[in-house]
């Protein structure tokens, strides 16, 4: 087995995560950082960090530089550049002034270019809806029509709409299309009662767990 | 072999675990287990409970410390806590405060 | 892609409106409004687009804002300056560009579980559909 010494030698001023490693919690430093195992929680570097293949970050990142050639799951703050190679994957929001993303990464989330304080923490991704309008542009012309308010919606309701029958604050979601959807034999309810169906707390659905035969 | 080097300028604040090699330059305070060997090197501090199969320490270190094959205080280190391994090694010029449990079941 | 039915919206032309068509379309000029394209656009480095874009592939070399859905790829090169959305399942960042938004790609996380598309009650739809409630 190698002495800590050979170990040390290998790497000269580089902290290497090693695969198998989980690191959880905070971790800071001024030195670059090579991440090919996991980091969970917080990461501050007033240098590079460098997610290889088998690297999996998920923490609010705040560095000078990054490489992603993993996974990374959360916001990053870079003062220089983000780069997302051709195997890196992240979900998360990017503030970087520079920031590369090359064919075959993939990437959901935002991207600021504006400037960014060393060292400062990404905040976490806001549950609520996001005011729009403070990273667009002026150039932004006021023709273009709003996307749908979809951020606005329950998170157990994606993308549909609702509408409430009686005094309770959730509602089912109305019910998807399945796939083998056909034309029903059965007659339709009318909107107002299939309006019922989707209220759980509508007194309809007391009687209807309890009804034994339909 | 893969190894996992933690630098001198990196502080961890939290739980490291993994089951390869660990050499700590930096400062890591919380916890540490690992399934193989830890060292911790002169520049190095930790402020964390060790659970591993092998440390050997040049540093600093003020924690537990459970090894389930050997412990080694090198020269000019500084622990504080106390040590459970079936082998324990303190080198001239270590020093060290705790208790020591060398186990005779753990063989 | 043939060569022949490239069209080009020259660096004086300014349109306001809707564009629509099948062809490729380079664009060197200002288009304002909606751009609905089947094949491939581009924007030339003199052009400015302050549009949403719907096309299916994307090279921007000049300005543009507004949402942007691509079926197969967007490209921001170096020169380009873009705000908005972006919805593409590639999407090309090359360093030197400008880039304000959002971007939403087919992102494969192996570690996580998909999400539940039906939500809370995601179980109560799987039963009712299995009992076929809803035929």
């Amino acid at each position: 087995m190698a002495t800590a010494k050979e170990l040390a030698d290998n790497a000269v001023d580089n902290t290497v995560v090693g695969p198998s490693i989980l690191i959880s919690g905070r971790l800071t430093g001024d030195e670059d950082l090579t991440v090919r195992g996991r980091v969970e929680g917080e990461l501050t570097l007033s240098r590079t960090l460098i997610v290889e293949p088998s690297g999996v970050v998920k923490a609010n990142v705040a560095v000078k530089n990054a490489i992603v050639s993993g996974v990374v799951v959360g916001n990053i703050n870079a003062t220089e550049s983000v780069e997302l190679t051709r195997e890196g994957r992240m979900v998360g929001d990017i503030r970087a002034p520079r920031v590369i993303i090359v064919d075959g990464a993939s990437f959901r989330g935002r991207v600021d270019m504006g400037d960014v304080e060393p060292g400062r923490l990404p905040a976490e991704r806001p549950t609520v809806a996001r005011p729009q309008a403070v990273t667009r542009p002026t150039v932004r012309p006021g023709a273009t029509p709003p996307r749908p308010a979809a951020r606005r919606r329950p998170p157990w309701c994606p993308g549909r709409r609702l509408r409430r029958t009686s005094r309770c604050r959730r509602l089912r979601p109305r019910r998807p299309r399945s796939p083998r959807a056909r034309p029903s034999r059965r007659v339709r309810l009318p909107l107002s009662r299939r309006a019922v169906l989707r209220d759980p707390c509508h007194p309809w659905w007391r009687l209807a767990r309890r009804r034994r035969s339909w | 072999m893969a190894n996992t080097v933690i630098g001198s300028s990196i502080v961890i604040d939290g739980e490291i675990s993994g089951d390869e090699v660990l050499v700590i330059q930096g400062t890591v305070k919380g916890k540490i287990s690992l399934k193989e060997s830890l060292y911790v090197e002169g520049s190095g501090v930790v402020e964390a409970d060790i659970d591993t199969q092998n440390v050997e320490i040049a540093g600093r270190v003020t924690g537990n410390i459970v090894a389930s094959d050997k412990v080694e205080l090198k020269t000019d280190c500084r622990v504080v806590g106390d040590i459970k391994a079936p082998r324990i090694l303190i080198a001239d010029g270590a020093s060290f405060k705790g208790n020591v449990d060398m186990d005779m079941k753990e063989r | 892609m043939a060569q022949g039915e490239t069209g080009i919206i020259g660096k004086g032309i300014v349109i306001r409106g809707n564009l629509t068509g099948g062809g490729d379309l380079v664009i060197e000029g200002r288009v304002e409004g909606q751009i609905a394209l089947k094949n491939h656009l581009t924007i030339e480095g003199t052009g400015k687009v302050q549009a949403d874009i719907r096309a299916e592939e994307l090279t921007i070399n000049g300005e543009a804002s507004g949402n942007i859905d691509a079926s197969t790829r967007v490209a921001i090169n170096a020169s380009a300056k873009v705000a908005g959305d972006i919805k593409a399942p590639r999407v090309v960042i090359e360093d030197g560009a400008v880039f304000n938004g959002s971007i939403e790609m087919d992102v494969k996380l192996s570690f996580e579980k998909a999400d539940n598309t039906h939500g809370e009650y995601g179980h109560w739809f799987e039963h009712r559909h299995r009992r076929g409630d809803f035929r």
